[in-house]
């Protein structure tokens, strides 16, 4: 890899952060606006649900997300504040249906220290102010005019330390905020103050409540006529305004979101940490409040925020899970629960570890991620490729063949589907009703199996079976014609197009046949030395209905070759090596090129393709591809996978009711589907139930196994951690091992050791005792897979957690604590093996992220970034060769190649460092450089290398390498690392597109991706935005040549060299 | 620790909020360090110690015997005791036998802000001197009117480079590097000038603390002093400080009522009236006018009441400003510790426990924002105080003479301090013995001991 590199995202952020509904894009249209982190997505409220209208990328990270409607407005505008100290406000445009920013500005302050609960944004309910809590003992406020324009900001100081919260009142003369904080002896109190804006200044509010409950956590402002605020704890809900105080207790739970049902704030609908659903009523006679109430309705993903919708319609919006849509019923279903889950929506957050692998061995990387929390945990096979959209599907067992036909020749549509068992022939054809239903065709032999069908001239029908070639009329459907196989052979693969076939019978006789109407003459035969296995005559020169030249792949020899017809005669023979077989083969043209192609399928699932020469049959450019299921062209040869398993056969059905869909006969299944003309991401979700921490794969076993840890009951606190066998085919669990009480699982990896054949998993953990701040003890365990079950076969105790495990060098090296530790894997005397510590290494703060290459150790420590050691053989010895004195809070470390290694850190940065093994002094030597920074805006949990698509031979982009990152948000992301002269080319094309795609909001591009900490911040280096730069696709004509002008390439030479780049992902 | 990671990995607390717990579990933790030594090659007391600002990784130490030592405190220059104890030798020392070195104590040493490459001694020899630290040559002399004792550079300046310094003499004097000329001098004070601190909002605000007991404020574009902090004028009865609070709870409970009607339309007055009404009516009246007319008229001529004021009964022997910029913190010879709102310049009232300090020296104080302790060298003990309720949370016991400075690396939580009995100390966060062999021996001599 190299140092100049493209960061680009794979799978976008899930993670539902913020919601609100309102009437943003219409003053009659309903709309539920929804934060993923960073980026918005507004939707409409339709009869059929939820109809997306807008998904825009935010430069930041959004901290609040509030809807207003300032003082004669007709709808509703947008506030967004992001963790930058950026906010805009939004306003919808009907006529082109993009963001208009109404404002926008930078609220950060030179004095202060960020809030550690979070930042707080708020709206006052009359629109006087807008409220925000961004740095400790400050509070700003921004001030609306008469108008609704914003005014100049300005801090009012707070006193309280802890804000927890902080909300307005409704219905006050003056704006009024109530403000829930937690004082130094840990105690918790609401206080009001009223904002008064000519003064700058805050007043003592109308009333204060003290000594709450221990866990309240939550305001919830409740508007006119009641007002007041209700408090939320862990075990009371309190009601609170000037003159009424009611109390309920509840079950001990957090609540996570709430979501108001009613206008008049009598009803809230509140999430725990549980994934339960309650609804809290205000019983009130009037405008006086009696009492509240709270009723369990369900059960659904662990809320992160709920947005009432209308009609019962709710949005659960959820960080740990699928988000949902769900209707609450007014009766209870048969488990009791009101929820009625309508629609979900993907979440692969937070992506806490995954792995790379090539479950089908097809040379294209999965993503199998541990992803969600809690009960909504779960793992997450993603993959790259194209997706095949089921619209029928019929239950059919043991299918050997399916071929589509038309009624007649110029009909535009398939009308018939044969369908060929091992001892029937049945025919389904689509009836008036669009319907698939079993027909027959008299002059079809339905008593045996069919080897071969297709149209052919003058409305006539070809079925080949094993004794003879029927030519049957498609109009009549009787039987015309029939050629019959010489006594004593049978035919055993034939193929055919609309003017000719070509057959082969045992012996290796080739019969060549041309069709007339109504009649089957045999033009050709000829015995070739070997049995054949294959043929076709694809017509693909100038004649659309007969073909120049057959191929034909043979037994034994293990060859291709190509003959001419009609003389039958060889052109070419390509012998294709090994001993796999070819089963099929395939002469073609795509569109819009002029090259041919010959594609040979082998026995085994690999593919060859050849380019062929029309003129002369010469074959040239061979090629072998991984295991595959589909082919794509787009001017070059793409292969994708397609998101379907254990396909027997398929065949083009063009039907008018399915037009330019597939039928795909599949283990006792028919289905007919449509394929998607993109390439995109697919994501299978295997839902645990439990919380899986860290995953390892298994290639020698096929299995997966994982560290993850289960809640008891949604109330109890006690968890049990578990290491899970997994089998990679099926995810079933097949064997547990359970850890002891307070045993963490921290990593997992599955190695081998020198001297020892065996392959094993290795599992670190700790013992989290609630009285040590950090572990003081923890456990290598080593466990073979037998019979599908896990045997642990040794286990070592360590003096800390450990955090890591990495395989090195044939032995183990372990993070534990302060320590790195290398292990020897021993032969004892009575047969049995232990790990025996050979060296270590001190000096780290928490060495927590741990790789290695070669003799090279990369750590990334808990505050102290990265350090580079080094193993010495001969002295078996651990040394520090050189670290970087920045003090970064690390998140993940790789290795990107022997000099360069990348990192991600606690503020949502990226960055590299330089080994620098030339440096002229010690000091020089000593320390990593960095040379790569940039601003992600996502916290990286894991990167692995690997690639998400198929690394074709023939495409550019097929040599860059690629690290994989998954980050808390569920994004999946592409670090890449391009050659100089691509790096220098789009950096320029970057710098173009900052100047004509404006951010939403106005927000800054270059801002948003400088790198930024406590300490400092910095312009974004060596790392380009692919996100920015693959939005070139997505411009206007006239935009696209405005940059094309600016970098001075043409239109189509930028799109064709950003379209290489999407292939990346 | 691995349950906050886990949470962190999942987004449960925010990367901010993990990184400022396990900083305040690390720093609650200090202790004197049992693998990390800073040798010191001084051989009189130590009177200063900082960190440089850009990659707190080379600690400057200033002595009596008028010498300066720069160590790397990131690295260690070699380890003992197995390996497990890293030395941190000095990487350069200055003293007498330096050429063109102090001939007195240093009573201050500083790095220049922005990079290593230049640091500022001030000697009682009269002497502020600039160091190239690569060549270690003195680059620039200042000759002030008397003992320096103590400079400063402003963290923030981007547009000027002053060393501010505080001497014998009443006048402060601002020695610039750019012209090697003094810049100004700010007259105000009646004493010589024991403490001189830099704003950390406002690279133009310099706060100086004096013998006669006053704490004043500078802004360096304006003449004259704009505040002199008056140790009796209080924020409280306004809005209840930190620790009053629980006093004043009933009061806000008893409150609410008459309040609350006060929402519904009736002017402020009477709530006010009523704060008045809590003992405090000339502080509450004479708030708004403080702080809108102290910056307009302060200058050139304040009055004289005002001028008058003192923040300490004594000398003011050390200040530290909050890294967030909202509050100031004084020593003085009073034994006192004082804490102060800037914006308003009130003395906050917070209590700081009974303490006796050196009276005859500056001290240097160091904070640490993320938990909101202050360190505080209280004879040969190193005291840790809580900001908000001036309680002792910590001491470092380990020098045998009086401590003189104290410093705070917030990247690595550790504290350096030094004393009279010429040591430089580390403390760290404890760590826990992960060496194998150790717990092996300890657990043998369990057995013997039965």
């Amino acid at each position: 890899m190299s140092v100049w590199n493209y960061v680009v995202t794979a799978h976008k952020p899930t993670n539902v952060t913020h919601s609100c509904v309102g009437n943003f894009t219409s003053h009659q249209e309903l709309n539920l606006i929804v934060a993923k982190c960073t980026r918005i997505e507004i939707s409409l409220l339709t009869q059929q649900g939820l109809q997306p209208m807008l998904d825009v990328p935010i430069y930041g990270r959004i901290a609040t997300l509030e809807l207003f409607r300032p003082h004669g407005e007709m709808q509703d505008f947008l506030f967004i504040a992001t963790e930058r100290y950026k906010f805009c406000v939004l306003q919808w445009d009907a006529e082109t249906s993009e963001l208009i920013t109404r404002a926008m500005g930078d609220v950060s302050d030179r004095i202060g220290r960020p809030t550690d609960n979070g930042q707080i944004g708020i709206i006052d309910p009359d629109c006087r102010l807008i409220g925000l809590h961004l740095y400790d003992g400050l509070f700003k406020v921004i001030p609306f005019d008469n108008k609704g324009q914003l005014k100049e900001a300005f801090n009012i100081r707070l006193e309280e330390l802890q804000v927890l919260d902080i909300k307005f009142l409704y219905g006050c003369l003056k704006p009024t905020i109530v403000v829930l904080y937690q004082d130094n002896k840990d105690a918790r109190h609401v206080k009001t103050y009223e904002v008064a804006l000519k003064e700058k200044d805050f007043v003592e509010g109308p009333w204060s409540q003290n000594n709450l409950d221990n866990g309240a956590d939550l305001l919830i402002p409740v508007p006119p006529p009641l007002c007041g605020v209700l408090i939320i704890g862990e075990e009371t809900i309190v009601y609170c305004s000037a003159n009424t105080f009611k109390a309920i207790p509840i079950k001990p739970s957090i609540t996570k979101a709430y979501g108001r049902v009613d206008a008049d704030g009598s009803r809230y609908l509140l999430g725990d940490h549980a994934g339960l659903l309650h609804l809290l009523v205000i019983t009130h006679e009037k405008e006086k409040v009696t009492g509240l109430k709270i009723e369990l309705l369900g059960e659904t993903s662990i809320a992160s925020t709920i947005s009432y919708l209308d009609n019962a319609f709710v949005f659960i919006g959820s960080s740990y899970g699928d988000s949902q849509l769900i209707k609450l019923n007014l009766q209870p279903d048969a488990k009791g629960s009101f929820v009625e889950v309508l629609d979900t929506y993907v979440n692969l957050g937070p992506i806490v570890d995954f792995c790379v692998v090539d479950l089908e061995r097809q040379g294209q990387g999965q993503v199998v991620t541990c992803s969600g929390a809690y009960k909504d945990g779960s793992l997450r096979i993603v993959r790259n490729g194209i997706g095949i959209n089921e619209q029928a599907s019929v239950e059919l067992q043991g299918m050997k063949g399916m071929w589509s036909l038309r009624s007649s020749t110029d009909d535009p549509f398939d009308t018939f589907l044969v369908v060929s068992f091992i001892s029937e022939t049945r025919i389904l054809a689509m009836n008036l009703e669009d319907e698939l239903e079993e027909t027959e065709i008299d002059g079809f032999n339905s008593q045996v199996q069919t080897l071969f069908c297709h149209d052919a001239v003058y409305n006539q029908l070809v079925q080949v079976t094993s004794s003879s070639v029927r030519l049957v009329s498609s109009i009549s459907r009787e039987l015309r014609d029939e050629w019959n196989a010489p006594s004593g052979y049978s035919i055993n693969v034939a193929t055919a197009n609309a003017t000719q076939i070509l057959l082969a019978t045992g012996g290796g006789h080739l019969v060549y046949l041309e069709i007339n109407d109504g009649k089957l003459t045999e033009v050709k035969h000829v015995q070739l030395e070997y049995e054949i296995s294959c043929l076709d005559i694809n017509p693909i020169g100038e004649n659309p209905n007969s073909s120049q030249l057959a191929a034909v792949g043979m037994w034994t020899d293990i060859s291709v070759r190509i003959f001419s017809l009609p003389h039958l005669n060889l052109i070419t023979k390509e012998q294709l090596g090994g001993e796999i077989i070819p089963r099929s083969v395939l002469l073609c043209t795509f569109e819009g090129v002029r090259i041919s192609y010959l594609l040979c399928a082998l026995g085994d699932g690999h593919l060859l393709n050849f380019q062929l020469n029309l003129s002369n049959g010469e074959l040239t450019d061979r090629k072998k591809i991984g295991q595959l299921s589909f082919i794509v062209s787009n001017k070059k040869l793409l292969y994708s996978n397609v998101n379907l398993k254990e396909v027997g056969h398929m065949c083009p059905f063009n039907s008018a009711a399915f037009p330019d869909s597939l039928a795909i006969a599949k283990e006792g299944e028919l289905t007919i589907g449509t394929i998607d003309d993109i390439q995109k991401l697919h994501i299978r979700t295997i839902p645990l139930g439990e919380h899986a921490r860290r995953i390892c794969h298994q290639e020698q076993s096929r299995t997966f196994a994982i560290c993850s840890l289960k809640n008891q009951s949604s109330a109890d606190e006690s968890e049990m951690h578990l290491i899970r066998l997994i089998d990679d085919q099926t995810f079933d669990f097949i064997s547990t091992y359970p850890l002891d009480t307070f045993e963490y699982g921290c990593s997992i990896l599955s190695c081998s050791f020198s001297d020892d054949t065996n392959v094993y998993y290795c599992v670190g953990t700790a013992y989290v005792l609630p009285e040590e701040n950090e572990p003081t003890k923890g456990r290598i365990l080593v466990f073979v897979v037998e019979d599908g079950k896990l045997q642990l076969i040794a286990e070592k105790e360590t003096k800390g957690a450990v955090y890591t495990l990495n395989a090195f060098n044939g032995k183990l090296l372990a993070a534990i604590n302060q320590k790195i530790q290398l292990y020897k894997w021993m032969l004892r005397e009575d047969g049995t093996r232990e790990f025996q510590s050979e060296c270590g290494h001190h000096g780290h703060i928490l060495a927590l992220y741990v790789q290695t290459r070669g003799d090279f150790i990369v750590v990334g420590d808990l505050m102290k970034s990265i350090s580079l050691l080094i193993y010495k053989h001969e002295e078996g010895a651990i040394e520090e060769r050189a670290r970087d004195y920045n003090a970064n809070w690390m998140s993940a470390v790789e290795i990107l190649d022997d000099d360069i290694y990348l990192g991600a850190e606690n503020n949502f940065n990226l960055f590299t460092v330089r080994k620098n093994s030339e440096g002229t002094t010690d000091e020089e030597r000593g320390r990593l450089e960095v040379v790569g920074e940039y601003h992600l805006g996502e916290f990286v949990n894991r990167f692995r290398h690997g690639s998400l698509v198929m690394r074709s031979p023939d495409s550019d982009v097929g040599q860059i390498p690629t690290v994989i990152f998954g980050t808390v948000n569920g994004v999946i992301g592409v670090v890449a690392s391009l050659p100089h002269e691509q790096y220098i080319f789009l950096e320029k094309l970057q710098s173009s597109l900052r100047k004509v795609i404006k951010g939403v909001g106005g927000l800054s591009h270059e801002q948003w991706r400088s790198f930024n900490n406590e300490k400092r911040t910095a312009e974004a280096k060596i790392f380009l935005d692919g996100d920015l730069i693959e939005s070139f696709l997505d411009l206007s004509r006239g935009k696209m040549e405005e940059i094309s002008k600016a970098v001075n390439v043409s239109v189509e030479e930028l799109s064709k060299r950003v379209e290489e780049l999407t292939r990346l992902h | 620790m691995w349950k906050e990671i886990g949470d962190r990995e999942m987004g449960k607390i925010r990367p901010n909020s993990f990184s400022s717990w396990i900083k305040s579990n690390r720093i609650s933790n200090l202790q004197l360090s049992n693998n990390k030594d800073i040798v010191s090659p001084h051989r009189g007391s130590i009177n200063s110690l900082q960190v440089d600002l850009t990659e707190g990784r080379y600690l400057l130490s200033g002595a009596s015997d008028a010498s300066a030592a720069v160590y790397d405190v990131q690295r260690a220059t070699n380890y003992e005791g197995n390996g497990l104890i890293a030395k941190h030798k000095c990487l350069f020392s200055v003293d007498k036998q330096h050429g063109k070195g102090h001939k007195y104590a240093i009573s201050s040493a500083i790095w220049y802000p922005v990079d290593t490459g230049l640091f500022v001694t001030g000697s009682y020899d009269h002497y502020i001197k600039v160091w190239d630290t690569n060549t270690t040559q003195v680059v620039m002399n200042f000759k002030m009117p008397g003992k320096v004792y103590r400079t400063a550079m402003s963290p923030l300046a981007t547009s000027h480079m002053l060393i501010a310094a505080g001497t014998e003499d009443v006048q402060v004097r601002l020695c610039d590097i750019a012209s090697g000329a003094f810049a100004h001098t700010l007259s105000g004070h009646r004493d010589g000038v024991m403490t001189v601190e830099w704003s950390t909002s406002s690279e133009w605000v310099l706060i100086t603390g004096g013998c006669d007991g006053a704490i004043r404020f500078w802004d360096i574009r304006r003449a004259g002093c704009f505040l002199v902090l008056d140790q009796s004028q209080s924020q409280l009865g306004r809005r209840p400080p930190v620790l009053a609070r629980s006093a004043a709870n009933k009061v806000s409970v008893s409150k609410s009522l008459s309040a609350g009607q006060n929402s519904l339309g009736k002017p402020r007055a009477p709530q006010k009236k009523y704060a008045n009404g809590h003992g405090m009516k000339q502080l509450t009246i004479g708030r708004m006018p403080a702080k809108s007319s102290a910056r307009q008229r302060l200058h050139p001529g304040m009055l004289s009441i005002q001028d008058r004021a003192t923040a300490h009964y004594g000398a003011v022997t050390g200040l530290k400003v909050t890294d967030d910029g909202m509050y100031l913190l004084s020593a003085g010879s009073d034994s006192r510790i004082k804490l102060w709102d800037l914006e308003s310049g009130y003395n906050t009232l917070v209590n700081f426990e009974m303490v006796r300090l050196q009276t005859s020296k500056a001290i240097q104080l160091a904070i640490s924002q993320e938990t909101a302790q202050v360190f505080v060298p209280c004879m040969t003990v190193v005291k840790a105080f809580d900001i908000w309720s001036g309680k002792m949370s910590l001491a470092f016991r380990g020098h045998y003479e009086s401590v003189n400075c104290c410093w705070f690396s917030s990247q690595d939580q550790e504290l350096y301090t030094g004393g009279n009995d010429r040591q430089i100390l580390v403390w760290s966060p404890c760590e826990p013995m992960t060496d194998d062999t150790d717990t092996a021996h300890t657990k043998d001599q369990d057995n013997w001991s039965d």
